[in-house]
């Protein structure tokens, strides 16, 4: 078995809110592999995205264990790929994919040549000199991708970086990432709520549980790389991981459901409450 | 039947918009700049008759035609060129030394909260203050000189050019502070990479509001605190009844305004080129 790259014990994140703590992760054990590919599912507000913000040393957390190995300390540790619109709108293409050399002081030739390598591998070249506002969706986060690859960090910390995309570009979106991703033995913490995305891209899928976030279950994927996603789909094994996760994400989604059905049910007997009053 | 109706009316009109769109374009434009010179011109022609019909009294305004002909005796006494230089010059020096260190401070103030905190409470107090209130106190400490008209043009372009900027880097979505602390920007990054260049647009609104602010204020001071200068030939021409003198005043001023904001307009859509140009 490979070395764990991140190793995370009863690591909690609470935040101070007007009534009280909100346990956005609780007690999370964690063990990432070395070169490993994992996707975390969850329902929405389950606190995937504080988890991996605590990761990326954005927050920090309230109590537990975080070890992060870093092979070399003159590389970055990690680079994040956000899931809004996080490409600056006042640099060029190229400029935005330079960003995290330029940070660290890399000589302006290199940064140059692998600025153009990645502007290539996502197929922006023609656009390398473009402002954001001249690109669609689907190239801006193609930037976002290809700015946390250039910077060569040893982790890929990626927030449904494809949640907002129709499913032709997630697709070209996903196919391109395999690709990139395949040659480059990085380590990838990859957050989403589409079980389909995990099961295509990752080594190994955890569901989240609903509000309060912790790790329910883990399931291996042992599907042969390179993957051709196309062909993924139509093998029976991927449907049977589609139906085994499914079955592990059900009930968190429904519990999650419940709490925001409970929140919306108890607005609507006020609100009903406030029409009887005028009535009367 | 329907669905083959919609797709025959969007296939006739995708085809036939796109060439009819081009060929109106450069037409409207031309239109555009046509309209907008109409509207001036119209009025100066009113202005001409009422005078020569008697409707206006050439007394307070005289004709364009012979504020025209004062512009061009004033221009070849070398009066015209000598005021405005002095005006200019008073604009500049002011204007440039107070937007300067409104940037800097608009900046810090935006992107570090301990200064923020340190310097509002300041900030807010003097600057609704109308700057000319304060021109007597200005006089009274640097005397009647250049210096108390520079400092008066600084004080209201500080001010503009500060709190605009410092809205220009508050309003910043955090997500690019949380990009920049991610992939390990310095101090210096912070401020040329993140700060300035996102509250570029914003910055450009406080320089044009400190522009008009700056003509305002040059006029004014310069009616009690100079001997040359646009302002000072307003109220000289009010005591010897010059009117036609104040007018070509007017106008110079308004010209200035306007060659100001269309040469803002050029630096800013160079150095901005992100932001959608709007016509």
């Amino acid at each position: 078995m490979a070395d764990s790259k991140i190793v995370l014990q009863e690591l909690t994140k609470e935040f101070k809110v007007k009534n009280g703590v909100l346990t956005a992760v609780d007690h999370v054990n964690l063990r990432v592999r070395e070169g490993e590919f994992l996707c975390i599912v969850g329902p929405s507000g389950c606190g995937k995205t504080t988890l991996l913000r605590i990761l990326a040393g954005l927050e920090t957390a309230t109590s537990g264990q975080m070890r992060i190995a870093q092979r070399n300390p003159d590389k970055p540790l990690n680079s994040m790929v956000f899931q809004d619109q996080s490409i600056f709108p006042w640099m060029s293409v190229r400029k935005n994919i330079s960003f995290g050399l330029e940070c660290r002081g890399v000589d302006r030739r290199t940064t140059r040549a692998v600025a153009d390598r990645y502007i290539e591998m996502v197929g922006l070249t023609k656009f390398a000199d473009a402002y954001p506002f001249q690109l669609s969706g689907g190239m801006k986060q193609r930037v976002s991708v290809a700015r946390a690859f250039a910077n060569d960090p040893e982790i890929l910390l990626m927030d449904e970086p494809f949640a907002a995309l129709d499913e032709q570009n997630k697709l070209l979106l996903q196919e391109e990432l395999l690709r990139i991703w395949e040659g480059s033995n990085k380590t990838v913490v990859f957050i989403t709520h589409s079980i389909d995305e995990a099961l295509v891209l990752a080594d190994r899928v955890i569901v989240m549980t609903a509000h309060p976030g912790t790790f329910k279950e883990e399931v291996e994927i042992n599907l042969p790389r390179p993957r051709h996603i196309a062909e993924l789909r139509q093998d029976p094994y991927f449907n049977e991981l589609f139906a085994q996760v499914w079955e592990i994400l059900k009930d968190e989604v429904a519990k999650a459901k419940e709490r925001e059905g409970y929140s919306f049910h108890r607005r609507e007997r006020s609100a009903l409450d406030d029409e009887s009053h005028m009535v009367m | 039947m329907v669905a083959n109706q919609s797709t025959a009316v969007s296939e006739e009109t995708v085809p036939r918009e796109q060439p009819e769109w081009r060929r109106l374009r450069p037409s409207s434009d031309r239109l555009r700049s046509l309209l907008g010179l109409l509207s001036p011109l119209a009025l100066l022609l009113l202005w001409e008759a009422g005078v020569h019909l008697g409707f206006v009294d050439y007394r307070f305004f005289p004709a364009p035609t012979s504020i025209l002909m004062e512009t061009w005796d004033m221009l070849l006494s070398g009066e015209l060129v000598r005021d405005m230089g002095w005006s200019l010059s008073r604009i500049f020096v002011g204007f440039f030394g107070g937007g300067f260190l409104g940037l800097i401070v608009g900046l810090s103030m935006g992107l570090f909260r301990p200064v923020r905190l340190l310097l509002r409470p300041i900030v807010s107090a003097i600057y609704p203050i109308p700057k000319l209130a304060l021109y007597p106190l200005i006089l009274l400490v640097f005397g009647i000189s250049e210096t108390a008209m520079y400092f008066t043009i600084g004080l209201g372009t500080f001010f503009m050019v500060l709190i605009n900027t410092q809205a220009g880097v508050l309003n910043l979505d955090k997500i690019y502070l949380d990009v920049a602390k991610n992939y390990g920007a310095s101090r210096k990054d912070y401020y040329l990479k993140i700060a300035l260049p996102g509250a570029l647009p914003l910055i450009f609104t406080g320089i044009e509001l400190g522009m008009g602010m700056a003509l305002l204020l040059i006029v004014a001071a310069e009616m009690v605190g100079a001997d040359a200068g646009i302002g000072q030939n307003i109220w000289t021409a009010r005591d010897t009844f010059q009117i036609e003198k104040m007018f070509v005043s007017f106008f110079l001023i308004a010209l200035l305004g306007y060659l100001f904001a269309e040469l803002l307009a050029a630096i800013e859509r160079r150095i901005v080129p992100w932001k959608r140009q709007e016509g």
